[in-house]
């Protein structure tokens, strides 16, 4: 029982509050503090993490990953370099990636039919194509209620997105949305209640409110009022963690800092490392400015690729080096691939035709390229790899079951993995 | 043990109640009647007053003889307080302040429902409140294009709710708008929807205005109804021939910038070219999607042609679309859901209903608010959201109100509203208003302001509701806040001034008196401890953060 000092005089402090037992939030806040049993090993103790780097505008693959020394017309400028993976070469303009390389596998031959970046994003982070009738749950969100929910005592989001709001839960209900940091080099608004606002008080309100919800829950029921009671359950429960530093980067050292980049994306990529290694179960971290249909060249090599270069290594050597790269899987994707033919502007327009898509660690091989694209980058020449079957591999590397299938809210059957099959190459 | 007569020594009383207004930096004097609180609450008593019928509705018999059929016990009549909070919530855009809410429930007449609907459509809150749904429905939330005038789009829709215009001709003004976008703000709706060839625009003609998504068959036939991928682009030809321009002006530091943008329509003899899945080239002249074409489409202002035949007085897509998406604002869902995905493919709810509301309303020449009237006086928007056993929320053909979160605007206008966290620190502060405004909608509302899934109820949205500037503002209890007013007003009661302050509390967060099991042991405590502005505070906090407030119900 806590201190007394919140009861009403003269009353018992149990008529005063009504039967908290019977709330479903009638957990005190104060006892948030006395159940912080978790801690690091424990919580990573047979559990896999994800991490998405997302690329949104959809990047030229042929300037990144698949280039074309070869192609007259569709080469431009960006030469290959050798990686540390041998026979795998990629673009001059990411060296620390190449260095690297033989962490992660190219998959150059994905192929797909959406070529409008809100279609594309859907497809990326789903495996499904928009369709009115029913709102997928981004990959994020399933892996998160397969793996993260199956954790017990733990107080951070089991999915993140930072630097945008990511895919949402779709079907799976708001608890399973991407938690998301708008700034990673930024304190998360509002974590703390105010200065005069204490344990206690804090407690009390929570108390207060577990009264008024009671009643009205009890009346209803319904959806929408358990779900934003489980929301602020959440919401407590990370104010009081222990974990919650875990946002502040100011606790690493200038050399990491530096070596990541302080910019958004490699910030977001070093906080996507602190969280993984806590045992969150999927961290996307977000960079935008890939739609480059003017100044592709341009804007790749003086900006998005030394950006990209430096948190993607970074992460990726970091991770090695902290023994989490074996249960942690990187994937590095945008919505589509960039047009093989240079336009007037100077740009590429979008190509879901044939584009790349990388991705490693989490116990899979590595340091290959799987697939590939014609002399021109123009189609797919050899191994086609569909949407589906990169969501099957990377469900087959979290351990989630690959035939599981939920029953959506309308009684419809959706599986997490509807027709694709797992790299073999990768995780056979 | 809570005293049974609520009779308590008078320093009891007065100790925490000058805490209070020290807190709150007020210097009234306090008069305190040491008269008990019991009997002195008409929370029961106005609430179970008045639950008279509602006044007759045409639709009644239709959805009376529905429930029947499907073998459904409808909820009971919602009470004054419930309804009241939901009319204020779907009409105004916000919940009613205390004033207002304490004047209905006081209200004797048998009518004063319909009565209140009458005096909110004519509240200036009333055409605002659509303006900003029809701005999210046109242009979306998100950030908008440089040349779109989004705050010019909201008057021109603030105007036409506000001048009653019929919702056809004000759908014949969006479509066919031109000129400037800052002197015309329906020319923004276009404006915003240009790039890649009108596709956005197309889609969001045929789904806003008509009910129909043919957005899928923009790629490929469609694989449920019978949209093909022509009648997409038969649509799309419409908007060939439109020309914008920017137009430049010196601003006041002498530097030239864009000041405006002209839309103007362009005789045209092109026409839509788009890739068939079979790899050939498909072409398309201007054909409206029920097959009627434009004989001349190079002679003719395109965007007129298709205004009058969506807005055509013998069609019925048009009222259609209108009556269910009104339906579904009001009651949480449409007969036919998505709304905007009405044919043959997809089975509405209570056809009879959504056919005799159409019908009534194409009839009656487009009225929006007699629209509203109708649904608002209908047996389904009366019925209480508390379910009758233990029925399933998916086949109760809209026999009790649905839950429904609060779009991002409404929960901000309804937390000013309870608060007023804005006037502390003395007068109006627009700036601040603005700010908190901003960082709502951004943790809130998200960019697809296509659907009603607004509040999702993510962790940074909780926390901003629970520690957040605003709230922290709400409930300092500064000058100029409800919190410090409350306390003002209840200095000045006779009788039990802390029965006062939960009454008020719970009327400006819930609108409705707080039953005796939710006074009794507040009033008590605020009695008898010294913390007592710290107890509001918290009590204010609570009742902010519930499903009860934050749920339209």
């Amino acid at each position: 029982m806590t201190p007394s000092i919140i009861t009403p005089r003269g009353m018992h402090r149990r008529h005063f509050l009504g039967h908290l037992a019977a709330t479903t939030l009638g957990i005190p806040a104060a006892q948030f503090f006395a159940n912080l049993r978790a801690n690091a090993a424990v919580a990573r103790k047979n559990q896999r993490s994800c991490i998405v780097l997302w690329m949104s505008g959809g990047p030229s693959h042929l300037d990144i990953w698949d280039l074309k020394p070869d192609s007259e017309k569709n080469g431009g400028p960006f030469k290959p370099i050798a990686t540390s993976a041998p026979g795998v070469s990629i673009s001059e303009h990411m060296p620390k990636t190449a260095k690297q390389m033989h962490h992660l596998n190219v998959l150059r031959s994905l192929d797909s039919k959406e070529g409008n970046h809100e279609r594309g994003t859907y497809l990326m982070h789903t495996g499904y194509v928009p369709n009115p009738t029913v709102v997928h749950p981004g990959w994020g969100s399933t892996a998160a209620f397969e793996i993260g929910s199956r954790m017990e005592d733990f107080d951070l989001p089991h999915c993140v997105s930072i630097n945008t709001p990511g895919q949402g839960a779709g079907f799976l209900g708001m608890s399973y949305t991407p938690f998301m940091v708008q700034n990673p080099n930024a304190p998360i608004a509002n974590l703390a209640p105010p200065a005069d606002v204490d344990d206690l008080r804090l407690d009390r309100r929570l108390q207060l409110l577990g009264r008024v919800e009671t009643n009205f829950i009890k009346q209803r029921g319904a959806a929408p009022a358990v779900d934003h009671q489980a929301v602020y359950r959440k919401t407590i429960k990370m104010m009081n963690s222990k974990y919650k530093d875990i946002f502040k980067l100011d606790s690493e050292s200038p050399e990491v800092r530096e070596a990541y980049g302080k910019h958004s994306f490699g910030s977001g990529c070093l906080l996507a490392r602190r969280l993984v290694e806590q045992g969150v179960t999927y961290v996307e971290v977000a960079m935008g400015g890939w739609d480059t249909h003017a100044d592709n060249f341009d804007a790749l090599s003086t900006r998005l690729l030394p950006e990209l270069d430096q948190g993607m290594a970074a992460l990726t050597a970091d991770l090695a080096s902290r023994g989490l790269l074996d249960t942690t899987m990187i994937v590095w994707m945008g919505e589509f691939g960039r047009t093989p033919r240079i336009n007037q502007n100077a740009g590429r327009d979008h190509w879901p035709r044939s584009w790349s898509v990388v991705m490693g660690g989490g116990g899979m091989k590595s340091g290959q390229v799987v697939g590939s694209t014609d002399k021109d980058g123009v189609d797919v020449s050899d191994r086609p790899i569909g949407v589906m079957d990169m969501i099957a591999t990377m469900t087959k590397t979290m351990g989630i079951g690959i035939d599981t299938q939920y029953t959506t809210p309308r009684g419809r059957p959706m599986k997490v993995v509807d027709g694709g099959k797992p790299i073999a190459e990768l995780v056979g | 043990m809570p005293q049974r007569d609520g009779r308590v020594d008078a320093p009891a009383i007065r100790a925490p109640w000058r805490s209070i207004v020290a807190a709150a930096g007020l210097v009234a004097v306090l008069v305190v009647a040491a008269r008990g609180r019991a009997g002195d609450e008409p929370a029961e008593k106005s609430l179970g007053a008045n639950k008279a019928a509602p006044a007759a509705n045409a639709l009644d018999p239709l959805l009376r003889q529905a429930w029947k059929d499907a073998g459904l016990k409808p909820a009971t009549v919602a009470g004054d307080a419930e309804f009241l909070r939901r009319a204020y919530l779907d009409i105004l855009g916000r919940i009613p302040t205390v004033a207002e809410a304490r004047e209905f429930l006081n209200a004797k007449a048998a009518d004063k429902r319909a009565r209140l609907v009458d005096l909110l459509l004519e509240h200036v809150d009333y055409p605002k409140n659509f303006a900003t749904e029809w701005t999210n429905l046109l242009i979306g939330r998100g950030r908008q294009e440089r040349n779109v005038d989004r705050a010019a789009l909201t008057a021109w829709l603030r105007k036409q709710f506000s001048a009653d215009r019929p919702w056809n001709e004000v759908v014949y003004d969006l479509v066919t708008a031109s000129g400037s976008n800052k002197e015309n703000g329906a020319v923004n709706y276009t404006l915003a929807h240009l790039e890649t060839e009108a596709v956005p625009l197309t889609s969001r003609t045929t789904r806003l205005f008509l009910g129909q998504q043919l957005q899928c068959v923009q790629c490929h036939d469609h694989p449920q109804n019978d949209w093909k991928q022509a009648d997409f682009w038969g649509i799309n030809a419409f908007f060939r021939g439109l020309k914008t321009e920017e137009k430049r002006m010196a601003g006041a530091d002498g530097l030239e910038k864009v000041d405006h943008v002209e839309l103007t329509d362009v005789p045209t003899e092109a026409f839509a070219r788009f890739d068939r899945r079979n790899g050939m080239m498909g072409v398309a002249f201007p054909k409206f999607i029920d097959g009627r074409k434009v004989d001349k489409p190079g002679k003719a202002v395109r965007r007129v042609e298709l205004a009058k035949l969506i807005t055509d007085p013998e069609g019925d897509m048009l009222p259609r679309a209108m009556v269910n998406r009104t339906w579904a604002h009001f009651m949480g869902k449409g007969f036919v859901n998505p709304v905007d995905d009405i044919g043959p493919h997809n089975t509405p709810v209570l056809p009879e209903v959504f056919d005799k509301l159409t019908e009534e309303f194409r009839e009656g020449g487009c009225d929006v608010k007699q629209l509203i009237r109708w649904i608002t006086s209908s047996a389904a928007y009366q019925a209480s959201s508390v379910r009758p056993g233990k029925a399933k929320a998916e086949d109760d053909q809209f026999s009790v109100m649905m839950l429904r979160p609060m779009s991002p605007e409404q929960l901000f206008d309804s937390l000013l509203t309870a608060t007023a966290a804005h006037r502390t620190g003395g007068g109006r502060n627009d700036d601040k208003r603005e700010g908190w405004m901003r960082q709502f909608l951004f943790t809130f509302g998200n960019d697809e302001g296509d659907e009603a899934t607004s509040f999702q109820g993510t962790i940074p949205q909780s926390l901003m509701m629970m520690n957040g500037e605003l709230m922290r503002d709400a409930l300092s209890g500064k000058p100029g806040s409800f919190l410090s007013d409350a306390v003002e007003q209840a200095g000045r009661q006779h009788r039990s001034p802390a029965g006062f302050m939960v009454d008020q509390l719970y009327m400006a967060a819930l609108s409705r008196h707080p039953s005796n099991a939710e006074s009794t042991p507040a009033v008590a405590y605020l009695e008898s401890s010294p913390d007592a502005m710290s107890f509001l505070q918290d009590l204010f906090w609570a009742l902010l953060n519930s499903n009860e407030f934050i749920l339209i119900h």
